[in-house]
């Protein structure tokens, strides 16, 4: 009975991932060079944004978090910015890299991974 | 004062290091005595973590920016209860109330259960003590609540999104929701210790469960009006990796809970029992190491930090431990008790077992996907919505259906002609709500279709069984309908109260398919003067506010809100500019309709030099069922859980005839 159950979700499991896929890779500024497909990019805002993102869009650069070569990449992004967007915060879009190396994003997609949320970003010591 | 909290954590190890192995000790060896000095550490051991808690308030409450933590997570200007609410802004504080909140557990547990279950209490108390000192040597060796720096003249201040009435209450809850699951798990444990594994720790532990599902239950609703409320994109859960962690050991206590009432009644399910006890709580501990080491990229996730490590070790200490007990005692738990019919009580019992705890390990499995697919493929793949919203489906739209059949199906064998006249009206009535919803356009959304057909169908369920109840019942005592129903409800509070949570479980997935598959939006750049028109409502932004508050500037857009021909009133929506804290929140406006529990949602997203806002509306059908499941949920819980006497007094004499048997000299 328990094993019948057990085969049944996993039959279950199987066919969700044959039908969908399976989400979304998530990747770094220099992990994305060779991606094609739709990935989830996570990094630093480094320089200052420009544009509007309910206009034309928001453009910004997005660098390594971790990692002693550090790349960076731009970012073309519409839709909601999370209140906690900001230079030196991180971020995690969703989108695509373009051949012209521009990271087009889902509108609406990113979500700020931030570190100072619930902990000072330093310690004041 | 930082001295006196860091000494009272030291005592607190110590007590807790006394009570896992003096309490280990004496019940290994049956010393009596030194049982109960160890269950008095444990008692003892919640003081002393009472006395820490309280030099953190203090630190708060008199802006002590010595205190590292403090001047961290505080700020004068900060009101008071906010300032109070800052004690679990971070991670040390986290912990800290993590160790108060287990060790009152522990204290109050052991203390109630002293004289019904004194011979399983001498092996709970080292459990008890196990647990607690995995935490307060985090506390005291890791991340110190207490470390001092030269005090800044200011501190750095509460983030703005956690200055908000929910988020004092919802960590609360949560923790006394997480922490509870370790009452189970410590009295399940101490049965296996002891080689008792009759259903007693089931006894004796069934408040505690329910008290911390429910305080898990709440926790969530709350942190989902939260979300709903502060963080401001027009949803109430996101799937996040953080809000998974309390969902997912709730799906497996929810488990716990129905699968016990198998064991209680026919003895059976118990090895079942004790693996998903084991289960919601390393669950509960996985998602409080989910919330503090930052492995998952989540918009909730604290700082990456040096109790990772410990934590997984703790972790995996407890999986060894739980899983070579239930092992070690395989021969005991085998019962002979046989599922008599795949149609009966039981059956139906564990297939909600099977769909809950499937649908538990699905969402555990997409929560901890990026760490496995990193590990296994050496990359990171997130798996979103469409994933969770699938297996809610699949698993939960079943479950819905069970929870109306279930309660109609006779215990161990019923006969396919007897459920189909149980079943005869409600799904009558089903079916009908069905038609008449397609009729009304329904159609639009099929998962949407089938939520309301099936919670149609509970409903009149639970309905049928109330009026079944109650007639039978005047029609036995001759009581008037009120005093019957009264009756019938106060002598089997735990049916009734289940009933009443059925019903809030049913409220909520109304709440939540209305608002997720009929709901509308609309996004526009609006000057002043201008409209927008969503979901019937017509919106025209008047004007743009400011004003100074106590600790922020408040930047409010104002729009007049129509209806039809009817003039609604005004909403305001806009933005909060937190001067100490140097951040900008999102301030939503909400207009809610209590008639019909829908709400208009309005988003500031963007206010331009020249005036003009970017305003994004939604129109959400039903949401407010969602909070009406909440208060209908805690009323059906305080039914199931309110004391009854006549229950304490048959369990009194039961365990006293029981107690006698174990302490006549073992002969066998």
């Amino acid at each position: 009975m328990i094993a019948l159950s057990v085969a049944g979700v996993l039959a279950i499991f199987l066919l969700y991932t044959s039908i969908a896929g399976g989400g979304t890779p998530s990747v770094s500024p220099s992990e994305l060079a060779t991606r094609t497909g739709e990935v989830s990019l996570a990094g630093r805002v480094v320089g200052a944004p420009t544009g509007d993102a309910h206009g034309a869009g928001l453009r910004f650069v997005l660098e390594d978090i971790e990692g002693a070569h550090k790349k960076r990449v731009t970012v073309l992004y519409k839709g909601s910015v999370p209140d906690l967007f900001r230079t030196g915060r991180d971020v995690v879009v969703t989108g695509t890299r373009r051949p012209s190396g521009l990271f087009v994003t889902t509108p609406g997609s990113m979500i700020t991974k931030c570190p100072s949320k619930y902990q000072a970003a330093e310690n004041p010591s | 004062m930082a001295e006196l909290g860091r000494a009272a954590l030291l005592v607190t190890l110590g007590l807790s290091v006394y009570a896992l192995v003096a309490g280990g000790l004496a019940a290994w060896r049956g010393k009596r005595r030194l049982a109960h000095s160890a269950r008095n550490a444990l008692l003892a051991a919640f003081f002393s973590t009472l006395v820490a808690a309280l030099v953190l308030v203090a630190g708060f409450v008199r802006d002590d920016f010595s205190l590292a933590y403090v001047a961290g997570h505080s700020s004068e200007a900060l009101p008071l209860q906010y300032k109070v609410s800052a004690f679990w802004g971070g991670q040390e504080g986290s912990l800290l109330l993590w160790l108060l909140v287990l060790t009152g557990y522990a204290a109050l547990a052991v203390w109630f259960a002293r004289k019904r279950a004194r011979d399983l209490v001498v092996w709970v108390t080292p459990v008890f003590g196990g647990i607690a000192l995995g935490f307060t040597w985090l506390l005291v060796a890791v991340s110190s609540p207490f470390e001092t720096i030269a005090a800044p003249a200011d501190g750095n201040g509460l983030n703005p999104s956690l200055q908000n009435p929910y988020m004092v209450a919802h960590p609360v809850f949560l923790y006394l929701g997480y922490v509870g699951l370790a009452v189970p798990f410590a009295f399940a444990m101490g049965a296996l210790l002891s080689g008792r594994t009759d259903e007693r720790w089931i006894v004796a532990t069934r408040r505690w469960t329910l008290v911390a599902w429910t305080a898990l239950g709440i926790g969530q609703l709350l942190g989902a009006h939260w979300a709903y409320e502060e963080v401001g994109w027009g949803g109430y859960y996101a799937w996040d990796p953080v809000e998974n962690a309390a969902l997912i050991p709730w799906l497996a206590a929810t488990a716990f809970l129905h699968s016990v009432m198998i064991q209680e009644k026919r003895g059976m399910l118990r090895v079942w029992n004790v693996t998903l006890v084991s289960l919601a709580f390393c669950l509960s501990l996985f998602g409080t190491f989910l919330t503090r080491s930052g492995v998952v990229s989540s918009i909730h996730s604290f700082t990456q930090s040096a109790i990772g490590p410990w934590f997984l070790g703790f972790i995996v200490v407890a999986v060894v431990f739980a899983t070579a007990m239930i092992w070690l005692r395989l021969p005991q738990l085998r019962t002979t008790a046989k599922l008599e019919s795949l149609v009966s009580r039981e059956a139906a019992f564990l297939y909600n077992n099977l769909l809950l705890v499937a649908l538990c390990l699905t969402i555990l499995w997409g929560t901890a996907w990026p760490m496995v697919s990193e590990a296994v493929r050496g990359e990171s793949v997130v798996v979103g919505r469409p994933y969770y919203d699938f297996f809610l489906r699949i698993f939960g739209l079943p479950l819905l259906l069970l929870m109306g059949i279930g309660p109609l199906v006779a215990w161990r064998r019923a006969s396919l002609a007897g459920l189909a006249r149980a079943i005869a009206w409600p799904a009558g009535i089903a079916l009908a709500t069905g038609a008449l919803l397609v009729a009304l356009g329904a159609g639009s959304s099929i998962p949407g279709l089938i939520a309301y057909t099936f919670s149609a169908f509970v409903l009149s369920a639970i309905v049928v069984e109330f009026v079944r109840g109650t007639a039978a019942r005047r029609a036995l005592t001759g009581e008037s309908i009120p005093t019957a129903f009264g009756r019938l409800v106060g002598r089997n509070r735990r049916r009734y109260g289940g009933y009443v949570v059925h019903a809030a479980v049913v409220l909520l997935a109304i709440g939540v398919a209305g608002s997720s598959a009929y709901d509308s939006v609309a996004e526009g750049r609006l000057a002043r003067g201008e409209s927008l028109a969503v979901g019937g409502y017509t919106l025209t932004y008047r004007e743009l506010t400011e004003r100074d508050g106590p600790n922020a500037t408040e930047i409010r857009a104002v729009l007049d809100v129509r209806r039809g021909g009817d003039d609604l009133g005004t909403i305001a929506a806009g933005k909060n500019a937190y001067s100490v804290e140097q951040q900008v929140s999102n301030e939503v406006g909400i207009r809610s309709d209590l008639l019909t529990g829908e709400d208009l949602f309005v988003i500031a997203e963007q206010v331009r030099d020249d005036g003009a806002v970017v305003f994004r509306v939604f129109v959400k059908p039903l949401v407010n069922l969602i909070w009406l499941a909440g208060i209908v949920f805690v009323l059906g819980s305080l039914i199931a859980l309110w004391p009854d006497a006549r229950e304490e007094r048959r369990l009194a004499t039961r365990y006293a005839r029981a107690d006698e048997r174990s302490e006549t000299p073992a002969t066998t």
